[in-house]
This record gives structure tokens, sequence and C-alpha cells, in this order.
């Protein structure tokens, strides 16, 4: 199988981090900081391992604001249930993926906040729209740093300036660039970054995590309560980072494969591994460019681009049956449909069918676009 | 009521049978059989089972009824139509209409890897009313597993067939045909067409069989292959006893509960974005696109390519791959989806 799906989940993982899973399976998968044993103490230090990485690795204040949550979804659900308040104003765009736009849409339609979704041009966000939708009123302004449908990144820098300037929130979505874009928590006013483990970070999946800035102290409130390890006698959730955030037993062994994958993307570099993939894709743009009829969803500029691609499919294709097709008689899996982002669909007019994106990996090679760009032009030759 | 203390008037008829007798008839009424399946072949065998006295029938559907079933599927009428009711409900109402003295249970629901042994666990006897190779194939897996006796029966056009199995005394489904015939490759009700009469013929000669096992006569049960042709009048009994033992079967010889497992069978995917379902059958061989169109001539156009066929039934569009998968478009409805591939594309 070609697998260029990589923008859902990497596949495969790098070897270290099989054998680091493998490892810690074997030797260490104790409940952490629960009992003081040997076990116990060594699974407490795979998070305090991961905490420390990613904090080196994404520049954070302190390992602390770092809370290990299951997946993306999971920590921007903590992130936005938690900050926003009744009457509070939110800022958002229409690239969001469902796991930002569905908590938010549940919040306006329960009558808590009041919701402005910004248009994209080209699948780019403009920083003077986030500036012109800003109120007294808005805490939040939530976005995702790159499209997950288009793989245009966003200009989250000025963005953040903005936002900072305004005195509210900003949190990002870092599911398509965190491991690929360099993100630096020390320059950038984000104060809340959340992401899952699972693609560029080649954990894996049952693993995220969520950064809370200094801003958001005392602000974020737990949705779920429970077990931390420590402070036991405690009626309520302690208060403390990351614990306060963390109720129930961690997943320590995704917490040792994402440990495993960030150490693997160190020893390559984020850019390296985005020029690989964008590399991949320039060919696809060639491709389509000469073709009859295939075109590229949203604007191409490899510089602002990760390693996700959308094509709109000619008549009489569609994305579903193409991509069974692409499946059964190619051995090649990408991904059809709406990618659960579908508001950029409805801009691209694309809804209800969506487009094809395929995602390749570090591991695809130029023969494996090849090979997919050849099974295109076959299947686009016989349906005519 | 208690079976020994109910009047037996209204069986007065069957008890005067005399291999039946008053004993029969009580052991009829303490029993307990899962129709599994009821359109064409299921409401001739809930008919008779309701109005034999079988105590307990347990009818389980997923479909609702629709005008194009009432040539051939005696419990139900224009009003059942018109009212949208699902088929196991629809039939269970007539069933107590006709006998109030048993107790009938719809399950409208799909019969899967995940809910038969619930669903079976608790009768005297499976029946067969299905339209398909992959249910029956889970009832055969789920029959043995339990040591349950189950009734295969299947009918398409104007030819039917039925066995009685018996774990353990009689060969399996499996025993008889190893494989289930790759999806699109066999004629289905919806593409070859069906007569009421000869699927009331299957549909009675299953009956006939529950009647004599539930009353406890064995001995007097089928031990054949039966094959009717009631266009060309040609009935044949096959010989199928020797088989028990002598060919390796992978489900009552081996114990290799595959369909039950969920090992095989097919597999649904809600599609993001269009209001489609895929139904991907898990089997390898490819299929061939230009019989199986001739297959679906009668339904209207159908084109297809190295990559896929396409035709359209019941206002859904149907786009089959070389695998078997199918992506079935104007339902969201994972159910639905299902039975409209069991029908049109076969499994």
């Amino acid at each position: 199988m070609i697998y260029l799906d990589n923008a859902a989940t990497s596949f495969p993982k790098p070897e270290p981090v099989y054998e680091a899973l493998d490892r810690f399976a074997r030797t260490s998968l104790a409940n952490p900081g629960r009992a003081g044993h040997r076990m116990a103490i060594a699974a407490e230090e795979q998070l305090d391992a991961g905490r420390n990485t990613l904090n080196r690795f994404f520049r954070g204040e302190a390992p602390e604001r770092w809370i290990f949550t299951l997946n993306g979804t999971d920590g921007l659900n903590i992130a936005i249930k938690g900050i926003v308040r009744p009457g509070d104003h939110v800022v958002t765009t229409d690239l969001e993926h469902n796991s930002v736009s569905r908590p938010l849409v549940a919040l306006e339609k329960a009558g808590v906040i009041s919701l402005t979704r910004l248009a994209s041009e080209d699948g780019y966000l403009l920083p003077d729209a986030v500036r012109a939708a800003i109120t007294p009123a808005t805490t939040l302004v939530a976005m995702t740093h790159a499209s997950n449908v288009l793989g245009t990144v966003q200009p989250i820098e000025p963005i953040a300036t903005i936002v900072r300037e305004a005195g509210a929130f900003f949190l990002v979505d870092a599911a398509q660039t965190a491991g690929v874009v360099p993100i630096d928590l020390r320059s950038l006013p984000v104060d809340l970054l959340a992401f899952p483990g699972h693609k560029a970070l080649y954990g894996p999946t049952g693993i995220g995590a969520l950064y809370a800035g200094p801003r958001t102290d005392g602000r974020l409130r737990p949705w779920r309560e429970g077990g931390t390890g420590g402070d036991s006698s405690s009626p309520t959730q302690p208060q403390a980072l990351p614990h306060a955030l963390e109720g129930g037993t961690p997943n320590v062994l995704g917490v040792a494969g994402l440990t495993a994958g960030i150490a693997w993307v160190e020893s390559r570099g984020p850019d390296e591994l985005r020029c690989h993939e964008v590399d991949l894709l320039r060919r696809v743009v060639a491709w389509a460019d000469d073709s009859n009829g295939w075109r590229i969803a949203g604007r191409w500029d490899p510089e602002t681009h990760v390693g996700a691609l959308s094509l709109i499919v000619p008549d009489p294709l569609t994305p579903q049956d193409l991509g069974a097709i692409l499946d059964t008689s190619f051995d090649i899996a990408i991904r059809p449909g709406l990618h659960c982002a579908p508001y950029i669909h409805r801009r691209l007019g694309t809804y209800p069918d969506g487009t094809i994106r395929l995602s390749p990996g570090p591991f695809n090679t130029p023969d494996d676009i090849d090979a997919f760009l050849r099974a295109l032009s076959e299947i686009t030759v016989a349906m005519s | 009521m208690s079976v020994e203390s109910q009047s037996l008037d209204r069986y007065s008829r069957q008890i005067r049978f005399p291999q039946l007798g008053e004993e029969g008839q009580r052991a009829l009424l303490r029993s307990r059989v899962a129709l599994c399946g009821c359109g064409a072949l299921g409401t001739v065998l809930a008919n008779h089972l309701a109005r034999a006295g079988v105590g307990s029938i347990r009818v389980i559907d997923r479909d609702f009824i629709e005008t194009h079933n009432l040539q051939r599927q005696i419990l139900f009428d224009e009003q059942d139509v018109a009212e949208n009711l699902p088929k196991a409900e629809a039939a269970a109402r007539k069933m107590r209409a006709i006998n109030s003295s048993i107790t009938v249970e719809p399950v409208v629901t799909d019969l899967d890897h995940t809910n038969i042994l619930d669903l079976v666990s608790d009768a005297d006897l499976i029946l067969d009313g299905t339209d398909n190779f992959e249910t029956r194939y889970l009832i055969n897996d789920a029959a043995v597993k339990l040591g349950k006796p189950w009734i295969y029966g299947g009918v398409i056009g104007s030819e039917g067939q039925t066995m009685t199995i018996l774990p353990g005394e009689t060969p399996c489904l499996r025993c008889l045909i190893e494989t289930a015939p790759p999806p699109g490759m066999t004629p289905t009700c919806e593409t070859a067409g069906v007569l009421g009469p000869a699927v009331a013929v299957i549909a009675s000669f299953e009956a006939i069989e529950a009647i004599k096992l539930l009353s406890g006569h064995r001995e007097a049960l089928n031990k054949d292959l039966i094959m009717v042709d009631l266009w060309d009048w040609t009935f044949r009994q096959l010989k199928i006893a020797n088989l028990l033992g002598k060919v390796d079967c992978p489900c009552c010889g081996r114990k290799n509960f595959e369909w039950l497992d969920g090992s095989m069978g097919s597999h649904t995917t809600t599609l993001c974005g269009r209001n489609a379902v895929q139904v991907a059958a898990r089997r390898p061989e490819p299929l061939d696109f230009a019989d199986m169109a001739r297959r679906l001539t009668p339904l209207g156009e159908v084109r297809h390519n190295a990559f896929m066929l396409r035709f359209a039934a019941e206002g859904h569009e149907f786009t089959v791959f070389p695998d078997g998968r199918a992506i079935i478009k104007g339902t969201n409805d994972i159910s639905k989806a299902r039975s409209l591939y069991a029908q049109y594309v076969g499994s």
C-alpha cells in the first residue's frame, strides 16, 4: 500500500518509536506517581521526560504547563470549555476542523457565547479580518495553524500580536503543524496550543498535548476531575498544573511513544521534514496544472504549506468513488470527503462531496507520488 | 395461561393428525423460535408458526415495508406501507391478531456478529427467512456453536432449496458450500425476480420441518437438500448425509466461526460528506463486471469499466468496485445500505 494519508495519522512511525513503545510496555508500564515503587517512579519519570521534551521542542515557559490529553480534540475541548464564560464573544475561522468548530457552535447554541466565523481567502486568513472582528467582549480567538484540508499555513504571528493587544486569549490548533512548522512559544504570544501526538510528531494514537500559557492561570477550569496521584486528601481537584487538568491515569505508554517521536523529529529538523513533503506535493501541483480538469484547492505557496493538498475532482468522478478506486485497483490510501471541516468546503464550493486529500509523510518517495499521479491519469481517461 | 391449562380447541384439526397429537401440540406451545428475516420466506413462516401455536416467536428484521414487497410477503398490506412500519413490528401485530395466546417479540435490527448470540441463544430452533448468504453463514456459525438446529431456505425466481441442519448430526451449510459466492456473482430477487408461490412452497417446507422438530419428531425430519423448480416442475432430493465428517468443514469440523467472530462478512462505513454508505465485503475475488452488468440489465442502464460498475435502483446510485465493496448514495442509514447491498449486489 502507498500510504498518503499522513494528515489523518502518520504511518509508518519511525523505528525508534516502535522500539520505545515496546521497551516501555515491557518494562515500565505502571501507574505513575501513585505508589512510589520503582516501576511507578519509572512511569512518572517518563511523564516528566515527555513534558520536558515538549517544553524544549516548543520553547514553552515550563514543563508543567504541558497537559497530556487523549488527542487534539481533547486538548481543544479542555481549552475552549475551560476558558469561556457566559457572555463571551469568540472569533474563529472557516478553516477549522470540527474539533474546534463543534465545541464552539455547541456553546453558541447553548447561549453561552456569541461566535464570529471569519472567511478565509484562497485558504488563508487575513490578519486584518481578525483585527476587525474583535470586540470588547471578545475573550478568545480560536483557529487552526494550518488547514487540514488545504495544507495552507496561517499567518499566526501577526494574528497572535493582534489578539494579545486586544487582551483576548489565543488558542491555536497545531494538529497539522506540530513537528513540521517550528513553533517558538517564547516569541509567539499564543496562550493555548493543542495538538495530537500521532500526526507529524509520530507518536501512537491516544496521546496529545495542550500547552496552557501563564495568562490562562486561574482561568482554565477543569471539566474532568479525578485522581492525580498526589494530594489525595483534598476533596477537590488540585489547582496546580499539570494535575489540575489531568484527572485520571494518563496514557504513559503514549507519552513514551510521543517522546521518542519528538526526538526523531528533532534529529531530522521540522524544516527538512516539511520541505520533503512539500517537494513531493510540487509534483502533484505540476501535474494538475498540465491536466485537463484537475484543480488544486486553495492557493499554492510552497513556503507556507504543509504536506497536505486537496484536489478538486472533475466530473463525472466523485471523491468517494475515486478514493475507493485508488484503494481497490491501485492500493493507494488517500482521504476523500470533507475531512471533518465542512465550512471550508462550503467556501470552496466543494460541499457536500468534498475533495480528495493526499498527505505524504517522511517515508514517501517521488515514486509513490508518480504512481498516484499515473493512477489519477488512468482513472480520468477510463471515466471520460 | 400455562401450556397445561390452555384450551387446545383452536388446534383441534392439527391435534387429530395422529403423529402430532395433544402431546405434540403442548410441545409446540412450550417452544421458542428465532425467525431471522421477515420478508417473503419469513412472513409465510410466521403465518404458519403463529397459527400452529408455536408458543414464543422472536421476529428479527431490519427493513421497512415497501409496496413491491406485497406481491409475496403475505402478512403485509397497503396500510402497513402507508404507516411505514418495520416488517418485524407489522408481522408481530398480524401474528397477535391471528393468535393472541402466543408470545411474539419483534426485534427491528440488523442481525450481525455482535448481536446474534443474544437473539438466538434462548431459542429451540432458528429459522432462515433471510435473503443473503452473509446472514445465513452467520446463522450457521451461531447454530453450530450453540448446538442448535436451524432450517435453511432460499428462493430465486421459481427455484428454491431448503435443508434442515442439526449440528453434530447432519452436515452444516458450510459442509455443503464452504465459501459464500462472491458478492455480485449470484442472482438476487431484485435482479432475477421471484414468484410468490415458489417462496410459499419453500417456506412451507421449512415450517413443517419446524413443527416436526419442535413437537419432538426428529425421526421424521428431512435429511436431504431439497431443490425445486416450480416453473420447470422439477423436484430433486440430494443425499447429503454422508458429507458429515467427510469434508474438512471449517465450521462444524474445525470450529472456526469466521462469520461469528467478524473476520468474514461485510463492513459498513458512513462516508464523510456525501449522503452515502460504503459497504465493504471482506472477500478478495475480483468481480466479473461484464457478467454482473448482464444480470443487472433489467434495472436499466449499467455502466462499467476496469475500476467500477455503476447502476441505479430505488432512487439510489450504486458504485461497485472490483473487490466487492460498494458505495450506495442517497442514504446514510447503514441498515438500509446493507439491505440494498444484499438485494442488488448480493452477498
